[in-house]
């Protein structure tokens, strides 16, 4: 009970004081000009595609309803080629605006880096100038992390909602056919799925930030991290699994058999694509990861701390 | 007395280096206790261990019957004005203050951190951020969070650096009215302070105590007085020959030392047959102190 009240009480204190200074303001801006600048260059390059398409077909004076077809053949082609090759995954993504999922994606990209950038001294920072040891007189060290990773949470979750809801509304006004039922759906979706997907890169910031002394030190052995977490995905997902079947016209069709397929269970970017999964068991394990990575970083981190001097 | 700290074979290595080497020592309930010693000499690292900041490479430190680095085990029980330790700087100082006081467990954290503010005689820094305050002002603001809640255990390390005059003066009245209420650690290099506030010292050197004894007994007011000559032959002979006194010579500078047994004399008792001898003589004199000044035993312990 106790340890709740210091968490609360951290959580509150940090955020209060986040909130107020402009740090937070500089993050929102720039998390909202890397969405601004991926919905410019992504949604520029489909209008034009768009616009070039439609002027073909009233040159060519073809059937618009069969075009149209056409065009939502190619997306899927797209989708299966650069995005996934899951069936039912392709048919769930085909609902959202391609500028949305491009933009989404790339955004998911950046979050860890964000993430990094947004927490990095939240122990360290208070470490290296001692200011951390007016909070261990008072309060369990491993309250500490909790509370300041709550309040990293609280802040990325505002700023997530603000972002997202930003893309969604101009993916909207990009895209008349997107159906305002599925403009709050998939809003929904997208806040949970980058907010899920955050937890473990959260987690992982706190650690670093626990383990440093100095601030810069934690962001560059965090942002390490991370390319060795996407190295390992990336290597993992270069080949295919001994005796796996390649899918025609699939990015699969160019990989080759190896063991190396399975070190891609060894890095949590893997998991990310399932997360909008539409079938329940795999977002649900695909969360169950991030969250069970999650643990494990922040574990660590509650180890270094509650173990090194202060 | 029962002892609020209890120190025994405690030792701190940072890699090769061994900054504190097998110190043992207590401090007493209620006790103004003075860290002393040169620099380097593992005061700050003892201190910081005293407080739970720096875990030990061997022995054990008990803080009101509890290692403080138990997770939990002092909230509420000990205050710490740490060396060095900033404050966070963009926090006003009422609202840090409040926060500190919530995270003690304090009932009613913002009177608190504002009674606090007004015993180290800052209450207009309320609004101002931490990090804008100068360095007196800084120091000051981090003594009212150490005194925030009344702990039974205060530690204050180098409580008057770097303040001036005045305001150092205000801070050890502060000391002070902390004696005989709350068991105070207080590491300094100022003698002149901790001889006046303190009931006992550790002194420390190169990492090792080389005296932990009550001051009274370290500069030995319960062995020896000392009176400065003015003018006057100094009978010595007659002096030595007062009931209790075992030894009197003449130090330079025209100091007169008179020891004498504590046990079969009170100081009071012998001083004022000693001066009433020299005054008897024609001797003149300006002032009479008892043992030794703090700084001299220092200087030749270490």
């Amino acid at each position: 009970m106790a340890d709740i009240q210091e968490i609360g009480a951290i959580w509150r204190g940090e955020t209060r004081r986040a909130l107020k200074s402009g740090r937070v303001l500089v993050l929102l801006i720039l998390f909202l000009l890397f969405v601004g600048l991926a919905l410019t260059i992504v949604g520029g390059v489909n209008h034009q595609l768009n616009a070039k398409f439609d002027s073909q077909l009233a040159m060519a004076g073809g059937d618009p309803g069969q075009a149209r077809e056409q065009l939502v053949a190619a997306k899927k082609q797209f989708l299966s080629t650069f995005i996934t090759d899951d069936e039912a995954m392709l048919d769930s993504l085909s609902a959202l605006p391609l500028v949305l999922l491009v933009v989404f994606k790339l955004t998911l990209r950046f979050l860890p880096l964000f993430i990094a950038l947004m927490g990095f001294d939240q122990l360290a920072g208070e470490v290296g100038p001692k200011s951390v040891r007016y909070l261990v007189v008072r309060v369990k060290r491993s309250s500490i992390i909790l509370g300041k990773l709550l309040s990293q949470a609280t802040l990325f979750g505002l700023l997530l909602v603000i972002c997202t809801v930003l893309m969604v509304l101009v993916s909207k006004v990009l895209n008349a056919e997107f159906a305002a039922a599925d403009v709050a759906l998939w809003t929904f979706k997208l806040i949970v799925t980058s907010f899920t997907l955050s937890v473990a890169y959260l987690a992982l910031t706190a650690l670093f930030s626990a383990i440093t002394r100095q601030g810069a030190v934690a962001l560059v052995l965090n942002i390490i991290a991370l390319f060795v977490i996407w190295f390992i995905a990336l290597i993992g997902e270069a080949f295919r699994f001994p005796g796996e079947e390649a899918l025609p016209n699939t990015l699969a069709m160019l990989k080759s058999e190896s063991v190396f397929a399975y070190l891609r269970y060894a890095s949590v970017w893997h998991f990310g694509d399932d997360l909008l999964h539409p079938h329940w068991s795999r977002w649900l394990t695909s969360g169950l990861v991030h969250l069970g990575f999650g643990l494990v970083f922040l574990g660590l981190a509650q180890l270094a701390l509650s173990k090194r001097d202060l | 007395m029962s002892a609020a700290i209890e120190i025994k074979n405690l030792t701190k290595h940072f890699g090769a280096k061994t900054a504190v080497n097998d110190v043992t020592f207590n401090v007493e309930e209620g006790h103004c206790y003075g860290l002393i010693g040169p620099n380097g000499a593992g005061k700050t690292t003892t201190f910081s261990m005293m407080c739970g900041f720096l875990f030990p490479s061997a022995g054990s430190i008990k803080v009101l019957g509890v290692s403080p680095t138990e997770p939990g085990a002092l909230k509420g029980k000990v205050g710490v004005l740490p060396q060095d330790a900033i404050l966070p700087p963009t926090w006003p100082v009422g609202d840090l203050l409040t926060y500190y006081g919530e995270l003690s467990g304090l009932p009613n954290a913002e009177a608190e951190a504002k009674q606090a503010l007004e015993r180290v005689q800052l209450p207009e820094t309320w609004n101002v951020q931490a990090g804008a305050l100068s360095h007196g002002m800084h120091k000051r603001v981090s003594m009212a969070q150490a005194l925030m809640g009344s702990p039974p255990v205060i530690f204050l390390d180098e409580p008057t650096a770097g303040l001036d005059p005045k305001i150092a003066a205000s801070v050890r009245n502060v000391i002070r009215e902390l004696k005989g209420k709350h068991t105070v650690v207080v590491s300094s290099h100022n003698l002149q302070e901790l001889e006046e506030l303190c009931d006992a010292t550790a002194i420390l050197d190169k990492g090792k105590l080389v005296s932990a004894s009550t001051m009274a007994e370290l500069t030995g007011q319960m062995a020896e007085f000392r009176v400065q000559i003015a003018r006057g032959e100094v009978p010595l002979a007659e002096i030595k020959a007062l009931s209790g006194v075992k030894d009197a010579r003449m130090e330079p500078n025209q100091v007169l030392c008179v020891s004498f047994d504590g046990q079969a004399v009170t100081p009071e008792e012998i001083i004022t047959r000693a001066v009433g001898l020299l005054a008897q003589k024609n001797v003149l004199f300006l002032t009479v102190w008892r043992g030794k000044r703090l700084e001299e035993r220092v200087l030749a312990l270490t």
